[in-house]
C-alpha cells in the first residue's frame, strides 16, 4: 500500500481485474494465483489464451507458473535485485518510454544512475534466475504496449516490501505500463474487504479515505460530524500491538474479526500479549483461538445474516444483501459496535446501514457518490466515485496520477531478515491453499473443504527429503529458532532445494510458531515469507 | 438400503500397536445373536458412532454365521475410534457386500497367497476355507503357501492364525522391510519369497495389499507363468453406499463395491486401475 | 397422435394452479427480488408472479435429492440405533424446461438400481410435472444435441406449448388426463390450426439455438477408442475444483454421508452432493488415491458420455447449459465434447 502510495499518489489496483483478459503481457509476481485468486488467474489464463504472453515470478513451480511462457523462479527475498536487474536491461535494449518518464515522471534520474551501477552477473547470482531468462521476460514486457504488473503477499511479505512495491511502480513508469486501459500495477487483495477496511481507515495513520491526519480543514470535517476531534498522533499498528509483550504497554484489546493467535507471526509472543492484557474482547462469527483466550466474547452474524458493503481489490464497492434473520444471539458488528459505544457514553444511531453509507459518502471524497440505492441492484461502483452522477472509476490515473507526477524511488536489494545457516539450512515460505480461507476458522467447519485438505502438508524437494531420511507423507517435524510445528511431508519438484512451504490454514500446525516478527519499517508488514527452518522425521 | 444394523463386540484381539481385530456378532433388539452369512472376501460398511461409515474387509472364515471378524488399522478418525471401543460396545453394520473369492473354483486347488501388511486380512477367511476343506477331504497333494510381507516385525498381524496355519502344514513365508535385533526371517519385500512360486497351472494366486505391492507383485507371478484368470486380488478404495450408486468407488465403468472388490487379473487390464500402474 | 390434446387460455392460468395447488404443494419458475429465476414453493398464488421467459438457475434435483438430508438419525443411549428420516411431500411442479424433466426420469433410473432408493423416491412419489415446451432455446442450451428438449416426446404429465395467448395442452401419462378430466372447463378443444400452429413452432426452435455441440459423435468416439492422454491433461490443468459443474448438473448424483452429532449419545446421518472432480471423492483414509489429478475431469466426462450410455442407452447429459454457466475454468463438457471431435 505504501509503496504505491508514493509511487502514483494512490495504493489499490489500478486496473479493473475484468481488464486483465486484454493485456498483452502479465507479470504476476508473489501471488499464487489459481490457489488464492482463481476468479484473477481465470481472467490471466484467458489472456492467455487469446495469446498473451504470461510471465510468473516464484520461487515455486505454481500452477500458474506451469501455464507461464517464462517462469523466473528466483531466490526469495530477491526481487528487488531480480527487476532492478530486468530495467538495467530494458535500459540497455532501449525499450524505456522516454516520453513518458519525461511527461509523467520525476527523479528518473536517480533510478538511471542507479541502475548504470549493477552487473548483471551479480544480479543472476544474487537471484538465482539465468540471465538470458531474466532478458526475455524483461524484453517481453518492455515491448508490448499493455503491459501489466501484478503481485501479492509474496511481495508485500518481506522486510524489503515496501521496496519491493516502488521497485515494481518503478518498472511501470519505466515502460509507461501505467495510466492507461489494460496496462498497470495490481496488487491482488488477499480477502473480500481488504481494500475497504484500508479504505475506512482501518490503517494507523490516516483517516478514512487515505485523508491526512494533520490535514487541518479535513479534521475539522471530521469533528463536525463526529462530535469529537479526531487524535492527532497515529495509532500502532498490528504487530506492535500483538508483539508487545506480556506485561507491555498495551493493556486491552478489542478484536474484530481476525485471528491473530494463528495469522500473526511469532505465535508465542501474540499468545503472550494477549495472555498478559487486562481486558481482550473479541467478536467473531466462531469461538477462534483467539476467542478461546477473551474475557468477554460477542457473537457476530456472518455476511449472510447481515447488510452493508464490501470493497474488492479492483475498488469496486458492492452491496450484500441479507438472506436470514441473525442465528442466536449473534449481531451484526455494526450493531455491537453501536451498541458498545452507547454505553460507553457515545450515541451512535443510524435509522440503517444506508445512513451509515450517507456518512461515508459525506466524509471521504473517493466514496462520494456511493449510496446504497445506486449499489443494491447493480453490480457495484469502483471509486473514485465523487457524486452521485459519476459512474465510478474502472482504471486509475488516466492521463494522471493521483498524486500529480509518477515518482521514481530506487532501491537496492536487502537480504531477508533471516537467511539460512548451518544450523537451519531451509527456507521456510508460507502461503495459502485452494480449499481453506485464513485460519480456517470457516473453511476447516466446511466437511467437504475439509475432506479436500485436511492436514498441514509440507512441500519439500526430494533432494532435501533424501537428506532427512523423508519419505512422502511421513510426519515431520519442523523447527526454527521460535518453535516446532508437527506436519506431514509432501515431496514434489515444484519447490527447489534449498526451500520448503507450507501453509497457515491449521490449528493444528500453527506456522507462525515459526515465522519472524522482522518487518517491513513503513508498512510494517511482516516477513512471513522468509524463515530459515530445519526439518526432521518423526520417528513412529 | 442406507440403514445400519446393529452389531455387538464380542472379542478383541490386539493384533499389533495399530491393528485390532473385532469379533462381532450381529444381534435383534433384545440382544439375540442373529446370523450373519458372508462370502470371503466381503466387506461391510462399519459405523462408529459419531464417526459415520467406512468399508471393512471381512477376515474370518465363512462357516460360522454366527460371528464375523473385522481386521482395522488405525488411519483415519473412524478406525481410531473404534479402537478405543471395548467388549459389548455396540456397531452398526450393512452388508455383507461386493463379490467375494469364488470359493467353489477355489477348493482343493493349489493356493499361494501374496499379502502386504493388513492386505492379508480378505484373504484370511480363503485360506482358512480351503485349510477346513483340505482337512475333511483329508487331500495330501494340494499345497496351500502364504507369502507375507510386513514393514517391520512389530507390524505383523495375526501372529496365532500363522502359527496355526504353520503346524497344520501350510507354507507360511514371512519378510519385514526393515528388520530389528530380534527377526531373525527374511528381509525385503514381499516379492523376495516369489522367486520358486512358480505356477501349478490350476492353482490360484491371491493378492492383496498396498498398491506399489499388488503391481509388483502380479509382475512377478506373470512371469512365473501364473494366467491372468488365476490371479485374483481385492482392491480397497473410498466407499459410501457399498451399494454402487454413490459414485465414490468407480472404476471405469465398474463399481468396486458392487463388480468387486475381488477381481482377476484379466478383469482389472481391461481398467485402468492404479494398482496396475 | 397424442391422447388428449386441448387449449388453456393464459387468463385461466392462474385460476387452474390456484385448484392444483389445494391439495400438492406448487413449485413453478419466479424471479426473486435479486434477480435469480428458481423453481420455488408458491403459497399464495395470487401474490405471486411466475416468470416462465427465463431458465431457472437450478433443475429440479434438490427436491427429490437435497444438497444435505437427513436420512436417518441415530441413537447411542441403549445399544446403536438407527431411525430412517423419509420426507414425503406431494407437489406439483409447474413451467418445469423439458431437459430438468428428462433429468429427472433419468434421476428415476440411476436410484432404481440395484434397488430403489428410498430417501428419493420418498420425495419423489406423487409428484406431478407440468412442462413447458421451449420455443425459445437460451444461449447455453444444446438439449437437440442430447435429445431432450427443445419439447417433450414423452415422460410429461401435462406439457404446455406457449401459442401468443394460449397455451396448448398435451396430456403424455395419467396424471395429466386426470387433470385434464377433474378441470375440464378450464380447457377448450384444440383446433387443427392450434395443433399445426405448435408443429411450426417446434420446427423454428429445433432452427434457434445457439450453440453446436456434436453429443451423439462424441459419444460414439468414446464408446470405440481412448481420448487422447493431452486432453485429459489439459483439461483437467484448467479446471479449479469447485465442483461446481457437478452440483449445478441435474442427473449428477454422486453423494457423500456423513454423521453430524447434536448430542453426546444422538446425531444425524446426512446424505449431501457430492462432485467427483474433487480429489477427497477418491482419496483413502490413509491418504493413497487411486485417480491422479492429471484425471480430475475423466470421471465425470466418461460417465456421463459413455458409462451411463453403456448402461443406460442414452448419455445422462441432458444439453441444459448450467454447467456451461458455472464453468470458470472454461472447462465444461462442450469443451471436452469439441476436443474429443477436433481430435
Amino acid at each position: 500500500m505504501a509503496g504505491l502510495a508514493t509511487a502514483f499518489g494512490s495504493g489499490a489496483m489500478t486496473n479493473s481485474i475484468n481488464e486483465l483478459e486484454d493485456v498483452d503481457v502479465v507479470i504476476v509476481s508473489g501471488s499464487n494465483t489459481t490457489e488464492a485468486h482463481p476468479q484473477i488467474a481465470r481472467r490471466i489464463l484467458a489472456a492467455v489464451d487469446r495469446g498473451a504472453k504470461l510471465i510468473v515470478i516464484d520461487p515455486r513451480r505454481t500452477a500458474l507458473a506451469q501455464e507461464a511462457h517464462v517462469h523466473l523462479a528466483l531466490r526469495p527475498g530477491t526481487d528487488i535485485a531480480l527487476l532492478n536487474g530486468m530495467m538495467r536491461i530494458i535500459l540497455d535494449e532501449g525499450l524505456a518510454d522516454d516520453h513518458f518518464i519525461e511527461m509523467r515522471t520525476e527523479n528518473f534520474i536517480a533510478l538511471r544512475d542507479q541502475l548504470f551501477k549493477i552487473d548483471l552477473d551479480e544480479i543472476a547470482a544474487i537471484t538465482g534466475v539465468d540471465r538470458q531468462l531474466m532478458h526475455t521476460a524483461a524484453c517481453l514486457y518492455a515491448r508490448a504496449y499493455k503491459s501489466t504488473f501484478c503481485y501479492c503477499l509474496g511481495i508485500t511479505q518481506h522486510i524489503c516490501g515496501t521496496n519491493n512495491v516502488q521497485t515494481i511502480a518503478n518498472m511501470a513508469m519505466l515502460t509507461g505500463n501505467v495510466e492507461k486501459e489494460n496496462a498497470g500495477v495490481d496488487p491482488l487483495r488477499g480477502q473480500n474487504n481488504v481494500q475497504g477496511a484500508c479504505d475506512m481507515a482501518a490503517l494507523p495513520a490516516c483517516l478514512p479515505g487515505y485523508q491526512s491526519l494533520a490535514d487541518m480543514q479535513i479534521r475539522q470535517k471530521f469533528k463536525q460530524c463526529w462530535g469529537v476531534d479526531v487524535p492527532l498522533t497515529p495509532g500502532r499498528t498490528v504487530l506492535d500491538m500483538t508483539h508487545s509483550g506480556h506485561n507491555g504497554t498495551l493493556r486491552g484489546m478489542f478484536v474484530m474479526g481476525e485471528n491473530p493467535i494463528l495469522s500473526d507471526p511469532d505465535q508465542t509472543k501474540v499468545q503472550a500479549t494477549l495472555e498478559g492484557l487486562d481486558f481482550l474482547a473479541v467478536s467473531d462469527i466462531f469461538l477462534t483461538e483467539t476467542a478461546q483466550l477473551a474475557h468477554v466474547v460477542f457473537p457476530a452474524a456472518s455476511f449472510a445474516e447481515k447488510s452493508g458493503t464490501v470493497t474488492n481489490s479492483e475498488r469496486r464497492v458492492q452491496y450484500m444483501h441479507q438472506v436470514i434473520e441473525p442465528i442466536g444471539e449473534c449481531k451484526p458488528d455494526s450493531t455491537i459496535i453501536a451498541e458498545l459505544a452507547e454505553r460507553m457514553g457515545y450515541e451512535m444511531y443510524y435509522e440503517s446501514m444506508a445512513e451509515v453509507m450517507e456518512e461515508i459518502a459525506l466524509l471521504i471524497p473517493i466514496y462520494g457518490g456511493m449510496h446504497h440505492d445506486r449499489l443494491r441492484s447493480s453490480w457495484g461502483l469502483q471509486w473514485p466515485c465523487p457524486n452521485r452522477d459519476h459512474p465510478g472509476t474502472p482504471f486509475l490515473h488516466k492521463h494522471y496520477f493521483s498524486g500529480g507526477k509518477g515518482h521514481f524511488t530506487p532501491a537496492q536489494h536487502q537480504e531477508p531478515f533471516e537467511p539460512p545457516g548451518d544450523a537451519f539450512p531451509l527456507t521456510l515460505i508460507t502461503g495459502r491453499i485452494y480449499h481453506h480461507y485464513h485460519t480456517g476458522t470457516m473453511t476447516r467447519r466446511c466437511a467437504s473443504l475439509n475432506r479436500e485438505s485436511d492436514k498441514a502438508l509440507l512441500q519439500i524437494n526430494p533432494v532435501d527429503a533424501t537428506t532427512s531420511a523423508i519419505r512422502n507423507g511421513d510426519l515431520v517435524e519442523l523447527t526454527s529458532r521460535r518453535g516446532t510445528i508437527r506436519l506431514w511431508a509432501q515431496i514434489s519438484e515444484d519447490i527447489r532445494p534449498g526451500q520448503v512451504y507450507t501453509t497457515f490454514h491449521f490449528s493444528e500446525a500453527p506456522v507462525n510458531l515459526l515465522t519472524t516478527g522482522a518487518a517491513d519499517p513503513i508498512a510494517k508488514c511482516p516477513e512471513f515469507k522468509v524463515c530459515a527452518v530445519k526439518v526432521a522425521r518423526v520417528e513412529s | 438400503m442406507y440403514t445400519p444394523k446393529s452389531a455387538v463386540i464380542k472379542e478383541i484381539i490386539s493384533e499389533n500397536h495399530l491393528v485390532k481385530t473385532f469379533r462381532l456378532s450381529m444381534v435383534d433388539s433384545q440382544g439375540q445373536t442373529i446370523p450373519f452369512r458372508f462370502e470371503a472376501g466381503q466387506f461391510v460398511m462399519l459405523s462408529v458412532p459419531h464417526r459415520g461409515e467406512a468399508p471393512i474387509s471381512i477376515s474370518s472364515i465363512p462357516a460360522n454365521p454366527s460371528f464375523f471378524d473385522l481386521t482395522i488399522r488405525k488411519a483415519g478418525l473412524l478406525t481410531s475410534a473404534i479402537q478405543e471401543m471395548a467388549v459389548g460396545d455396540h456397531l452398526g453394520v450393512r452388508g455383507p457386500f461386493g463379490h467375494g473369492f469364488p470359493l467353489d473354483d477355489l477348493l482343493g486347488k493349489d493356493l499361494l497367497l501374496v499379502a502386504g501388511g493388513i492386505g492379508l486380512a480378505p484373504l484370511k477367511g480363503v485360506m482358512e476355507s480351503c485349510l477346513s476343506w483340505k482337512k475333511v477331504k483329508k487331500l495330501t497333494d494340494i499345497s496351500l503357501t502364504l507369502c507375507y510381507g510386513s514393514r517391520t516385525p512389530e507390524d505383523i498381524c495375526f501372529r496365532a492364525t500363522i502359527e496355526k496355519w504353520q503346524q497344520d502344514g501350510v507354507s507360511c513365508r514371512l519378510t519385514v522391510d526393515e528388520a530389528d535385533p530380534s527377526w531373525q526371517g527374511e528381509e525385503g519385500l514381499v516379492t523376495g519369497l516369489l522367486a520358486d512360486q512358480s505356477s501349478s497351472g490350476d492353482g490360484y494366486a491371491l493378492v492383496c495389499g498396498p498398491p506399489v505391492m499388488i503391481r509388483a507383485t502380479i509382475a512377478r507371478l506373470q512371469a512365473f507363468g501364473w494366467s491372468d484368470e488365476h490371479i485374483l486380488t481385492t482392491l480397497e478404495r473410498h466407499m459410501k453406499c457399498g451399494v454402487g450408486v454413490c459414485g465414490h468407488c468407480h472404476l471405469d465403468n465398474t463399481m468396486v463395491c458392487t463388480d468387486g472388490p475381488v477381481f482377476t487379473l484379466s478383469q482389472l487390464q481391461e481398467m485402468k486401475v492404479a494398482e496396475l500402474g | 397422435m397424442k391422447e388428449t390434446t386441448v387449449i388453456l387460455a393464459k387468463d385461466n392460468l392462474q385460476g387452474l394452479l390456484r385448484k392444483l395447488g389445494r391439495d400438492k404443494s406448487l413449485v413453478a419458475p419466479v424471479t426473486n427480488q435479486w434477480g435469480d429465476t428458481l423453481y420455488t414453493e408458491i403459497t399464495d398464488i395470487d401474490g405471486t408472479e411466475l416468470d416462465l421467459s427465463k431458465q431457472p438457475q437450478a433443475s429440479l434435483k434438490g427436491f427429490f435429492f437435497p444438497q444435505q438430508e437427513v436420512i436417518q438419525t441415530y441413537d447411542t443411549t441403549a445399544g446403536y440405533e438407527f431411525t430412517p428420516q423419509r420426507h414425503i411431500q406431494p407437489t406439483l411442479f409447474f413451467g418445469v424446461r423439458s431437459c430438468d424433466l428428462h433429468a429427472v426420469l433419468y434421476m428415476d433410473m440411476i436410484f432404481s438400481s440395484p434397488e430403489r432408493d428410498d430417501a428419493y423416491f420418498a420425495r419423489r412419489q406423487d409428484t406431478t410435472i407440468i412442462t413447458l415446451a421451449c420455443t425459445t432455446p437460451f444461449a447455453n442450451c444444446f438439449c437437440n444435441a442430447t435429445g431432450s428438449g427443445p419439447f417433450m416426446e414423452y415422460g410429461y404429465d401435462l406439457q404446455l406449448t406457449d401459442l401468443g395467448d394460449r397455451f396448448l395442452v398435451e396430456a403424455g401419462r395419467q396424471q395429466g388426463e386426470q387433470i385434464l378430466q377433474a378441470w375440464g372447463h378450464f380447457f377448450e378443444p384444440a383446433t387443427e390450426e392450434d395443433v399445426q400452429l405448435q408443429y411450426q413452432l417446434s420446427l423454428e426452435a429445433g432452427g434457434r439455438f445457439q450453440r453446436k455441440v456434436e453429443v451423439e459423435h462424441a459419444c460414439r468416439i468414446l464408446a470405440s477408442g481412448e481420448v487422447d492422454e493431452q486432453i485429459w491433461q489439459q483439461l483437467s490443468a484448467r479446471c479449479a475444483d469447485c465442483g461446481g459443474c457437478a452440483y449445478v448438473c441435474p442427473t449428477c448424483t454422486c453423494f457423500n454421508i456423513r454423521d453430524a452429532q447434536q448430542e453426546p449419545s444422538k446425531g444425524e446421518r446426512i446424505r449431501s452432493w457430492d462432485a467427483c472432480t474433487f480429489s477427497g471423492f477418491t482419496r483413502m483414509a490413509g491418504g493413497h488415491n487411486p485417480i491422479n489429478s492429471d484425471h480430475a475431469l475423466q470421471r465425470r466426462f466418461l460417465h456421463k458420455l459413455k458409462y451411463d450410455v453403456e448402461k443406460h442407452g442414452k448419455p445422462s447429459c441432458v444439453g441444459c447449459g448450467r454447467c456451461v454457466d458455472i464453468c470458470f475454468g472454461h472447462v465444461d463438457i462442450t469443451t471436452f465434447i469439441e476436443a474429443v471431435v477436433e481430435d
